[in-house]
């Protein structure tokens, strides 16, 4: 972790440019929905949500979606394709570890940077919190569990680049997915059916919606547990397909580039 | 049992091949055309602990995919391994502490960040005693004349600093193989001298096994008393440099510098002319014709100077290549 903070103090702009980036869609979203409120059929809510809802609800997927940034499915095919892996396949740990250590130190550093944004943007549009003690010993945690699951499930597709060696479009394509069913334009809950069926059906509404819901206090504590429930089922199948997608893919790796 | 066993180890790679142009490409799109390489082709290795063997081929014999599957970089298609008594791609966490391979065209250091920093993590992954891991790096820092870039950042050193840089860090956890791919490509003279005499002392002083491929003639005449030849995949020879140079170049080459010029004179009677200038000639004599054709060359010329050597290795080693690819070894 240390050598990947010293990485990141070389490049400051890229990371004050990428933390600002996280902030862009939830704003986004905040304005579209206010909108879309205001155009509605009785002009003070959709599906549930008032204007101070949805800006409590995107202000913390801000939050959450900053805790759950993972970009592995972007990098490994470079990795693979120039024949940088070989190094990282050489040392006696393995490879994910060091991704793990450059994404908690992401995490951490540009904390500085989004915490006074966050602030700005809660000052900016009146947010309604609902948030007990119970919400935060609860959510807290599904926001942690959040983040090792969509990190480890990113890892999972990104190992695909052993295959496919050119992830672009698989990349932008598991982005788009946690767009639209990870609850980071929508809460999943207005997403019109089937949509929502095939939403309740993917992993992703745990890894963003999940933790913002409980953390705004939309959720009772039987809804979170289950929650924490659903997600930890998804971590164990995260583990599983690492462990297997790992094997299969370290096996067909074939060390191009020299 | 030797440190290195490797038995029938073959690689076969599946790799899409076209033709060029845009139609080409097109039609790939739905009918893609692959090719099967045969990389290593059932190679039989016995190395034992302390040897510094030289690996040598021409471009693509498979020299850098056989050093991959005995580092556990690579699969193999079939055959078997075993070094330090491992089978290395399991990938034992055990078995990569005790190897280590220098790249020459990938690094291991961390582009944007002072060597020194690269050095200190490499002694926390391989979980080195703290002294221990300081008293090596101070060792191979001063062995490899390193003190002047350890606050510089990797992507700003030369190659040859960065050559040394690698070789640093690969020998931190002081491995008992080292698997060197080229590691004097592109440096200067001084620089690859520099490069041989460490390898030598690190594996006189440390009893390391190192196999080694080069280009460089002088990087496995100076190293390697062993060499074992690869061409297509193919165990071509593996025996010592000198059994090598008896086996497929048994002559020497005599030259001769004359005190004056003596047109006229058959010189294709002492032996093969390999190039006739004025006042000097160059004959290529066999080795068991040596002693005879020199006392006549002395007897009957008027010689200002003589030398006799061995063919240069190149040449030794291209009619290695020519001969294995006009038949079986």
């Amino acid at each position: 972790m240390r050598v990947s903070l010293a990485v990141m103090f070389q490049y400051r702009g890229e990371i004050i440019l990428w933390a600002v980036w996280g902030v862009i869609y939830p704003a986004v979203a905040i304005a579209m929905w206010t909108a879309a409120i205001q155009g509605s059929s009785d002009g003070t809510q959709i599906a549930g949500y008032s204007a101070r809802d949805f800006a409590a609800y995107f202000l913390m997927t801000m939050v959450v979606g900053h805790v759950c940034t993972a970009w592995d499915v972007y990098e490994m095919g470079y990795y693979i394709r120039s024949g940088n892996m070989s190094a990282r396949l050489l040392r006696p740990l393995l490879p994910v570890w060091q991704n793990v250590g450059d994404n908690i130190s992401y995490k951490v550093l540009t904390l500085a940077i989004l915490i006074p944004l966050w602030l700005f943007a809660a000052w900016v549009t009146e947010p309604r919190f609902q948030t007990t003690t119970v919400h935060l010993l609860l959510g807290v945690p599904a926001m942690l569990l959040a983040a090792a699951l969509s990190f480890l499930l990113g890892y999972v597709v990104a190992i695909g680049a052993f295959w496919i060696t050119k992830m672009d479009a698989i990349s932008e394509m598991w982005f788009a997915l946690h767009l639209f069913f990870g609850g980071r334009i929508a809460p999943p809950s207005v997403l019109p059916w089937p949509l929502s069926s095939v939403a309740s059906a993917l992993p992703f509404q745990w890894m963003v919606w999940f933790p913002s819901e409980a953390l705004t206090g939309r959720l009772t504590t039987e809804q979170m547990i289950a929650g924490i429930g659903w997600q930890l089922f998804w971590l164990v199948v995260a583990v599983v397909a690492f462990r297997l997608a790992w094997a299969a893919g370290v096996k067909k790796y074939s060390a191009v580039g020299a | 049992m030797a440190q290195i066993e490797v038995d029938r180890l073959t690689k076969t790679f599946r790799v899409p091949e076209r033709e060029g142009g845009l139609a080409a490409a097109l039609r790939s799109l739905i009918f893609r055309k692959y090719k099967q390489v045969q990389a290593v082709q059932e190679i039989d290795v016995r190395i034992e602990e302390g040897e510094i063997v030289g690996f040598l081929g021409p471009n693509g014999a498979g020299k850098t995919t056989t050093l991959k599957m005995l580092s556990g970089l690579l699969h193999p298609t079939s055959g078997t391994a075993t070094v330090l008594g491992h089978v290395p791609w399991r990938r034992e966490p055990a078995y990569l502490r005790r190897i280590s391979m220098v790249m020459g065209q990938r690094s291991q250091l961390h582009w944007d960040l002072p060597a020194m920093d690269s050095f200190l993590l490499h002694l926390a992954i391989y979980n080195i005693d703290r002294e221990q891991g300081r008293r090596t790096l101070n060792g191979l820092i001063e062995m490899l004349d390193l003190a002047g870039v350890l606050k510089k950042q990797v992507r700003t050193l030369s190659l040859g600093e960065r050559m040394k840089g690698e070789l640093c860090v690969s020998l931190l956890h002081q491995p008992a193989v080292l698997f060197l791919d080229e590691p004097t490509l592109g440096l200067d003279i001084t620089m690859q001298a520099r490069i041989r005499q460490f390898i030598g002392e690190y594996n006189r002083l440390h009893r390391a096994t190192v196999i080694l491929t080069s280009h460089y003639m002088a990087d496995v005449t100076a190293l390697c008393k062993r060499i074992i030849v690869i061409d297509r995949g193919r165990l071509l020879f593996d025996g010592p440099l000198a059994g090598l140079i008896e086996r497929v170049a048994p002559f020497k080459i005599i030259a001769i510098d004359l005190q004056r010029d003596l047109d006229g004179y058959d010189f294709s009677t002492l032996g093969t002319v390999v190039s006739a200038e004025e006042r000097k000639v160059t004959l290529r004599v066999a080795k068991d014709q040596t002693a005879a054709v020199t006392s006549r060359v002395l007897a009957e010329l008027p010689v200002l100077d003589l030398t006799i050597e061995d063919p240069p290795i190149e040449d030794v080693i291209s009619n290695v290549f020519a001969q294995g690819r006009e038949g079986p070894a």
